[in-house]
């Protein structure tokens, strides 16, 4: 049987912004106190009453041509061949680097840990057969699709042939493996203002 | 349309304080190793009394500076790993094995100098120009590999760590003349044509620095949006202050006028030149670690 090759596909136009899925993340991944391995960025757009939330479940992208794992001085970061971007815990040095390369910033150092951590899309949950990852199967709308893009008839291929879809920051070249139906793509690239402002 | 942030995570910066440190220390030690080749690698007699001197200075400084690396580390104990775990695709990678054969080179040319043997010196000068070069230029690859950061993205880096690299340098080395001739030589008398020559080199690495980091900062005003971001964050935003002030004013400008008037060719101008350039050159490099990461990018 042919590798499979994970992806993610995120539909914006269901998702009620619950945080299911960040709160399920924790959980399911002993995420350190104020840290997050996903997170579900909220951007208003328009002024009442002509109003609406947008919400952007943030997660790794386990990117094709990911920045992390070129610049990590310890091979410590490295794509498995199903295309997950994963870190050993006992290799890292914790240099940090990773998370200066990262376009999404979805990397962190474990404060007791010392080691970069990150979203794997659970892999040892689903290289186990515990099933989808934990956000995918936490959400109570049925928002994030998790599947082989390689099976072409999986759902997430079919769906993704069928819907349009972006990604986020694809200038980056990195090749970002997680998919939106229905991004606000000037909503995904607000980020917050600097103390002076 | 209006748009408002409600909620995002923002990660906590990767680099830091220790490595604006780190950059500073192998930027200085680097320069300095430069300077004391000039006369036992190239034979400009008139550098001969800063050779020896500066090979201690530049041994000592890269001995010290890879403990704000370690400092930095979330695992410093597995440094090995840096030696063993090889990747040709990482700066950091190329790093490990710089840091260790360079100084060991200083090591070998300072001890040949010190003994007096004038070949062996020569040889061992050359050969740590380029080592010397890549040891603080690989610093400038670091962050032009982290593609996250517009300031970081650009084959600008390497140059412009180099170039402050030999500005530190050379500042370094004309207050380590002023406090040698004070302080250490029988006379008390300056060494004028020594000063001098340092001078004109600090003159000219300034104006070479000054191009490079203002046309840096222009691009990226006229460049795509993060990089629109990053040049307003330096010229009217949170760093204003330390670039267009310290940086460039305090530390290339200003200094920049007291070398170059004729008038003012004393030890007392030019020691209070070069210590705004080392001032200005530390805030470079924090400028540039700090402000590179300023702007969150999700």
């Amino acid at each position: 049987m042919a590798e499979k090759q994970y992806g993610f596909l995120i539909d914006l136009r269901k998702c009620i912004g619950c945080r299911t899925c960040q709160v399920a993340c924790k959980a399911e991944n002993d995420v350190p106190l104020g840290q997050y391995r996903t997170w579900v960025k909220e951007v208003e757009k328009g002024t009442y009453p002509k109003v609406r939330r947008h919400f952007i479940p943030v997660l790794c992208n386990q990117c094709g041509e990911s920045a992390c794992t070129t610049v990590c001085p310890v091979q410590a970061t490295y794509a498995l061949p199903n295309g997950i971007v994963y870190i050993d815990p006992h290799r890292c040095i914790g240099c940090g680097y990773c998370m200066a390369a990262c376009p999404y910033a979805v990397r962190f150092i474990h404060p007791t840990r010392g080691v970069a951590e990150k979203c794997d899309w659970c892999w040892p949950r689903v290289r186990d057969g515990y099933g989808p990852p934990a956000c995918a199967s936490a959400c109570p709308t049925g928002v994030m699709l998790f599947g082989d893009l390689a099976d072409p008839d999986s759902p997430i291929a079919r769906a993704l042939a069928r819907e349009s879809v972006a990604v986020l920051k694809p200038e980056s070249g990195n090749r970002p493996q997680v998919f939106y139906a229905g991004l606000d793509d000037e909503a995904s690239r607000l980020v917050p203002h600097g103390p002076e402002e | 349309m209006d748009m408002t942030l409600l909620y995002t995570v923002p990660h906590g910066e990767a680099f830091g304080l220790s490595i604006a440190i780190y950059f500073y220390l192998t930027g200085l030690s680097a320069g300095s190793f430069i300077i004391s080749t000039l006369a036992y690698g190239f034979g400009f007699e008139k550098y001969k009394p800063l050779g020896k001197v500066g090979v201690v200075i530049a041994t000592l400084l890269l001995i010290a500076a890879p403990l704000f690396l370690l400092a930095h580390s979330g695992r410093p104990l597995r440094a090995w790993h840096l030696f063993v775990y090889l990747s040709g695709t990482s700066p950091i990678s190329w790093g490990s094995f710089l840091l260790t054969i360079y100084p060991i080179n200083c090591i070998v040319y300072g001890y040949f100098m010190f003994k007096g043997d004038k070949a062996r010196t020569k040889l061992f000068g050359l050969i740590g120009i380029p080592l010397a070069l890549m040891v603080h230029g690989y610093t400038g690859f670091i962050l032009s590999f982290a593609k996250a950061h517009a300031l970081w993205r650009s084959s600008m880096m390497p140059i412009l760590f180099l170039t402050s690299a030999l500005v530190s340098g050379v500042a370094m080395m004309i207050l380590v003349t002023i406090i040698k001739d004070r302080f250490f030589s029988k006379d008390g008398k300056s060494n004028t044509e020594l000063m001098n020559g340092l001078g004109q080199m600090l003159l000219w690495l300034l104006v070479f620095d000054l191009f490079l980091s203002l046309s840096d900062v222009g691009v990226h005003y006229f460049g795509e949006r993060e990089s629109m971001e990053t040049a307003r964050l330096f010229l009217t935003g949170a760093f204003a202050p330390l670039f267009l002030g310290v940086e460039t004013l305090l530390g290339k400008v200003i200094p920049l006028v007291l070398v170059s008037t004729p008038r003012m060719r004393n030890p007392a101008v030019y020691g209070f030149a070069a210590l705004l350039v080392m001032v200005g050159i530390f805030f470079m490099r924090f400028n540039v670690v700090m402000g590179g990461e300023y702007i969150p990018l999700m």
